[in-house]
């Protein structure tokens, strides 16, 4: 994929004379963009507009669909107010109070963020189930049999609502720089309370912000697999995505038309919660315009320590925790031993090593997320740069489709993604549905956003006038993307790289309905594992891919300093 | 410096995939036999036959035979052997024309009808549905498929989806097969709040952890259950019960045919069998004792089945299914 949006401009001269290198390559960027980001979501369209008569009122009128669409509305609305009110929260003490050990604070905020959906639910269930190795060792676990209250609505809402809280964070946190410090300033002169100046200027001016974080936390929750799947349908609460799934796999590709149906249904509920973000960031951004310094945390004095000690509190259950549990059961003997010295074993590693499918998954979801992150960079920086020097419109156009698979429920892009390429391609006659290559396109569209977003930050940061000198110059549009533009631009396209690569490594929603043997992913090895009842080994296999994410987003934090703000969303 | 980058990632990219092609093992078995099972019954096959490395795809067989169908519609079948629940979906696959036979197999230890006369599948242990309860939940012990019915039983009884397991789509067509029970007995299910699970597994160990007090369940697991310590009990309810004979068969596009044709004579040996046996399960094969305590085969009261009629109406059966009990 890659060379098509490179390689024709390096032969320009040859075979396309007659263009510019600049249009050969804007061409081929809209191939890439609107084959991978438009078109399979088109075919999800089409597949609906033709279905059979009867097809969509069958589904849309069954209960069981109903429920699920339900429940996906009612849990993501719960977690969402979770999200919020520890977004929130959280943000205005790490963001007002300079707290001691602020860093590693917002570290433990952001870490849920860092775990996917699907480990933390497993995460979770070892911390609080009978045989927790923790509360085990406190004389807490409860009783062997004693089924875990995790699989219901409201472990499914708690779960979503800490997974998606570092979005609220983030969001509530950049928008207190933005709130005038002088506002604040003279209201305190004026005799206001800290109560009063949050209640009565800060938070009705953050109030855009936070509804548009609310908003994404709600998206993020509408198109969440991994927790609806491993605590809902054990626990009879079936929601969208897991009844995709549940559909899919009970059916087999027979039934695709009324999946299509159903991902619809999800598009439409996340499309609502997307439009909400939009409307209240554009009015957040006209609210929020400020000439003077925006707000900064001031010393907390004597509340210092005990704030602090209540921000642990919160975080060290929502955030460590559940992953010491996990930890544990990877390392224990049999479930419900204790854990200690004598107990311990590597085993578990062992077994997760000595399972082809598991090892090929580690090695599997390597290369597919190194290759979605190093094609998604060669795509995204032309794309950034037509987007950000204001030369094309076609680029700008484009600029929404390639949100779209990002924003979208991952379910929803993998629906689209069979549809597309289940039957064989024209002229080759080879089906890309059960081959990696169908995977590593869904990634592609899935995370180009991922791609484009920071290397965007980056060219609007840059000087252009230097551009502009090599352009009066005589250089080419190659040259001058090469020699002038990538140098300044390189620090935030290896985050960009590793934003990916951490986001792709240990993804579940697309690939979940996309593997095939031999084309495992880590994702997937984890859930199956868990699902056929091999608990610790499911425990081992996180561990290890936990353990991946973090080493990149270490590696990212490495280059922080280069980067312009924002590009990192941990990065204070 | 652009040119480097692409050939490099090209490299990678054909490297990636060479690697993950050269580590393929030398037969793949697709099967709905539990995993921890499954692992004993290879390390045998591999005390046998130590050369041949065997890797393993495991889930309900509707699944698996789901996963199979996406992999012939886009042209590629993965695996060599495929040993799953029932015969139906066996026949169903011969006719599809996606089955080779194995006339060479010794079919002289199986009892007519556990195996396909054509010699495509081949039946290898024998494994009838009926009612596991919680012995502590004070319950009173169920001895007809109409207990499930009872007052005492509403909101306590959970069952394998046929969406995910293949003995419980044998077994829900043969139960609405039957005069008396038909679809109305699930829909009375449904009116007295049963659920339905994924698989077998999901039942036994709903009903072990007392969460349910009746389960509907495959005989092995509740025995095997009840054998580890666990308080429940197992009933062959009087109408009698549905049957399925895990059978094994070989892929017309098996890449390696004679490991496939080596895991099927073990299957059909006496050792697979005794084995078998000890895994709980009613031996198939003539002259291997059924496990301690199990009652003789032959005194089984079978509900008859109608396989070609529900050769025909699975997907409808499976629909129906889910209409009830959301799968």
């Amino acid at each position: 994929m890659g060379e098509r949006a490179a390689a024709p401009a390096r032969r320009s001269k040859t075979i396309f004379s007659g263009f510019s290198g600049e249009q050969v390559m804007l061409a081929a960027l809209c191939v890439y963009v609107v084959g991978l980001c438009i078109l399979p979501l088109l075919r999800l369209l089409t597949e609906i507009g033709t279905a059979e008569p009867g097809t969509v009122a069958d589904v849309l009128s069954s209960r069981w669909t109903q429920g699920a669409a339900w429940r996906t509305v009612e849990a993501s609305l719960g977690a969402t107010v979770v999200s919020l009110v520890l977004g929130v929260g959280l943000a205005l003490v790490l963001g007002l109070m300079q707290l001691p050990g602020r860093a590693f604070l917002t570290f433990l905020v952001l870490m849920p963020m860092l775990v996917p959906a699907q480990i933390a639910a497993l995460a979770w269930l070892d911390l609080t189930g009978p045989s927790s190795v923790l509360l085990g060792a406190v004389g807490l676990a409860p009783p062997p049999g004693t089924r875990n209250w995790l699989y219901s609505r409201e472990g499914i809402i708690l779960l979503m609502g800490i997974e998606h809280m570092p979005i609220v964070f983030l969001a509530v946190r950049a928008g207190l720089r933005s709130v005038p410090a002088d506002l604040v300033e003279a209201a305190r002169i004026a005799g206001a309370s800290t109560t009063t100046v949050i209640s009565q200027i800060i938070l009705p001016l953050l109030r855009p912000t936070i509804i548009a974080g609310g908003a994404l936390a709600f998206v993020a929750a509408v198109g969440n697999f991994g927790i609806p799947a491993i605590l809902g349908i054990p626990g009879r609460y079936t929601m969208l995505t897991a009844l995709v799934y549940q559909r899919l796999s009970g059916f087999g590709p027979s039934v695709l038309g009324e999946v299509a149906v159903l991902s619809f249904i999800l598009a439409l509920i996340a499309g609502a919660g997307l439009a909400v973000q939009a409307l209240s960031q554009r009015r957040a951004r006209v609210t929020l315009t400020i000439v003077g310094g925006g707000l900064k945390p001031t010393d907390a004095g004597r509340l210092g320590l005990p704030v602090t000690a209540a921000v642990l509190l919160v975080l060290v259950p929502a955030s460590i925790l559940p992953l010491i549990a996990l930890l544990g059961t990877s390392f224990v003997k049999a479930l419900g031993v204790p854990l200690s010295a004598d107990t311990a074993t590597f085993a578990h590693y062992l077994t997760v090593w000595d399972n082809q499918a598991a090892r090929r998954a580690f090695v599997n979801s390597a290369w597919l997320s190194l290759g979605t992150a190093f094609v998604s960079l060669v795509v995204a920086v032309p794309f950034a740069w037509f987007l950000t020097s204001g030369r094309s419109r076609t680029a700008r156009l484009l600029d929404g489709a390639v949100d779209a698979p990002y924003a979208l429920p991952g379910i929803v892009i993998s629906i689209a993604f069979i549809l597309t390429f289940l039957r064989p391609l024209p002229l080759l006659e080879v089906s890309l549905y059960g081959t990696a290559g169908i995977i590593l396109i869904a990634y592609l569209a899935r995370f180009l956003a991922l791609g484009v977003r920071p290397v965007v930050a980056a060219f609007v940061a840059q000087d252009p006038a230097l551009d502009e000198a090599a352009r009066i110059a005589g250089a080419g549009a190659l040259t001058r993307l090469t020699r002038i533009l990538l140098p300044g631009v390189a620090p935030a396209a290896g985050a960009a790289v590793l934003l990916i690569v951490m986001s792709a490594y240990n993804e579940l929603t697309v690939s979940a309905l996309l593997w095939s043997r031999g084309n495992e992913t880590v994702g997937v090895t984890v859930f199956n594992l868990y699902d056929e009842g091999n608990t610790t080994a499911a425990a081992a296999a996180s561990v290890l891919a936990v353990l991946v994410t973090f080493v990149a987003a270490a590696l990212a934090t490495l280059l922080a300093r280069w980067l312009p703000r924002g590009v990192l969303p941990w990065q204070a | 410096m652009l040119k480097k980058m692409l050939r490099g990632a090209l490299f990678a990219g054909a490297a990636a995939l060479t690697a993950s092609a050269a580590n393929a093992a030398d037969l793949v078995l697709y099967t709905s036999q539990p995993t921890g099972q499954m692992e004993e019954v290879l390390a045998l096959f591999n005390e046998e036959h130590p050369d041949i490395e065997v890797e393993m795809f495991r889930s309900g067989t509707t699944e698996v035979l789901n996963k199979l169908q996406a992999e012939i519609a886009a042209g590629n079948p993965q695996p060599d052997v495929l040993m799953i629940a029932d015969s139906v979906a066996m026949e169903q696959l011969k006719g599809q024309g996606v089955l080779q036979p194995y006339s060479e197999a010794d079919t002289s230890v199986l009892p007519e009808g556990q195996y396909d006369p054509e010699k495509h599948w081949f039946g290898t242990k024998l494994i009838t549905t009926g009612i596991i309860y919680n012995t502590d939940a004070g319950v009173p012990a169920p001895s007809s498929w109409k207990d499930l019915l009872a007052e005492e039983a509403k909101g306590q009884v959970i069952m394998p989806s046929p969406l995910y397991s293949g003995a419980a789509v044998i077994h829900v067509g043969t139960v609405t097969q039957q005069d008396g029970m038909g679809w109305d007995f699930y829909e009375a299910l449904m009116d007295n709040d049963a659920i339905a699970g994924k698989g077998n597994g999901s039942v036994r160990d709903a009903v072990s952890r007392g969460e349910k007090a009746y389960g509907i369940i495959i005989d092995f697991m509740a025995f095997a259950q009840k054998n580890d310590g666990s308080p429940v009990d197992f009933v062959f309810p009087a109408e009698g019960v549905s049957a399925i004979n895990q059978p094994v068969a070989i892929l017309s596009t098996a890449k390696n045919v004679d490991a496939a044709k080596a895991f099927v004579d073990f299957q059909l040996g006496q050792a697979a069998s005794e084995q078998a046996v000890k895994q709980s399960y009613f031996p198939i094969r003539a002259g291997v004792a059924a496990p301690e305590g199990y009652p003789d085969p032959a005194t089984l009261n079978i509900m008859p089945l109608d396989a070609a009629a529900l050769m025909t109406s699975t997907d409808e059966l499976k629909r129906k299914f889910a209409d009830l009990f959301g799968g």
